[in-house]
């Protein structure tokens, strides 16, 4: 954090998200979604590349029960994975 | 003006002598009466100096230096005198430009703040003078692989807000370009609703400029039922440029932490950026 000693320095600014806060997910609609995600990490060491399409699924659940806009999904930067699962899963 | 003093058989007499001579200059009346001045300072002239007969006044005691005499022109010749005159006037009128042009500058910086926040408003850029991060820069991004940066989660909770707020993966490896997913827990404790809010912070600071979060749970209340457990999840990515910029040659950590606040009724949060 910022601390008040450094007069001179730029201090942090806080960005608002672009698309905005997430609706809180009370009823737990997307939790197995979630809880996929969450193994793939756990199994490949945390590497988010390996993981794009358990978090792909978990953002379409959120967008199926409203709560989360509806985007497309070149917008959400998995352009790469729309055109089919097999082939990024061979590049894995 | 205080400490005047005319009394009326010299104004009488002065007057009488005076307007025997109009065209002589005011220097010989005094040369001839050292110890008076005209109450009133100002540019001389033979006609003005009449007019002010009534203002002479005593010299003070602290010294006849005191007051100054009327500044008087230079010239006996009348021609001369009118030049310069002209030139006193043009003079002032010069002056009277140059310090309406200085008020003008005292002005146009008071004002300077609130145009610029219109300005802002109006072409969207709030507050930052860099362009804004587009979707359709997202949709063309392509990631950097061989730079691989490790994305480390951090949760704070402020001392009265009873939540236990912890992240979900302690880390997760990225790529600039990339976007990707991140969880974070939080759980309510109490027997009671609370309202929560949140802000965030990026370590290293230069580093934070290149963070790009698509989708959070910051900046808006949050409510969590008595024994609620919900999952909060973090949409971001690192802008490619990240790969290019020189000072973050050597970065390869980044830190993102999470700070919850509890958030009183009615109390308006004011959200960052010019809205």
């Amino acid at each position: 954090m910022s601390t008040a000693m450094n007069f001179g320095s730029k201090s942090f600014q806080p960005r608002p998200p672009d698309k905005g806060s997430f609706p809180l997910d009370h009823f737990g609609e997307c939790k197995s979604f979630k809880e996929k995600f969450m193994k793939c990490l756990r199994d490949n060491n945390f590497e988010n590349a390996l993981c794009r399409n358990e978090s792909k699924e978990y953002l379409e659940c959120r967008m199926e029960r409203q709560l989360m806009a509806q985007e497309p999904l070149e917008k959400l930067g998995f352009g790469d994975l729309i055109d089919g699962k097999s082939e990024t899963k061979t590049q894995v | 003006m205080g400490g005047l003093w005319c009394p009326g058989w010299r104004r009488v007499v002065l007057c009488g002598w005076r307007c025997g001579h109009p065209g002589s200059s005011t220097r010989v009346v005094e040369r001839a009466e050292p110890r008076l001045r005209p109450g009133r300072s100002g540019t001389g002239g033979a006609e003005r100096g009449l007019r002010r007969l009534g203002t002479w006044k005593r010299p003070s005691p602290a010294g006849q230096l005191a007051v100054q005499p009327p500044r008087r022109p230079k010239s006996t010749n009348p021609f001369t005198r009118a030049q310069e005159e002209d030139w006193r006037r043009r003079n002032k009128t010069v002056l009277t430009y140059v310090a309406a042009a200085a008020v003008g500058m005292l002005g146009a910086s008071y004002a300077a703040v609130p145009l610029y926040r219109l300005y802002c408003q109006t072409t969207g850029l709030g507050g930052s003078a860099v362009a804004g991060h587009g979707s359709d820069q997202i949709e063309n991004m392509v990631p950097v692989k061989d730079r691989i940066i490790k994305v480390t989660f951090n949760a704070d909770v402020h001392a009265s807000l009873q939540w236990n707020f912890r992240p979900q993966q302690t880390e997760i490896y990225v790529v600039p370009g990339e976007t990707a997913l991140a969880f974070y827990k939080a759980k309510n404790p109490t027997d009671k609703p609370v309202i929560g809010i949140s802000t965030y912070n990026v370590v290293p600071f230069e580093a934070g400029q290149y963070f790009n979060k698509i989708q959070c749970f910051c900046f808006e209340e949050q409510r969590l039922n008595p024994q609620e457990e919900v999952d909060m999840p973090v949409f971001f990515y690192i802008d490619p440029e990240f790969a290019e910029d020189p000072r973050m040659v050597n970065v390869d950590l980044i830190t993102l932490s999470y700070t919850f606040f509890e958030a009183k009724e009615g109390y308006k949060l004011p959200v960052p950026g010019y809205n």
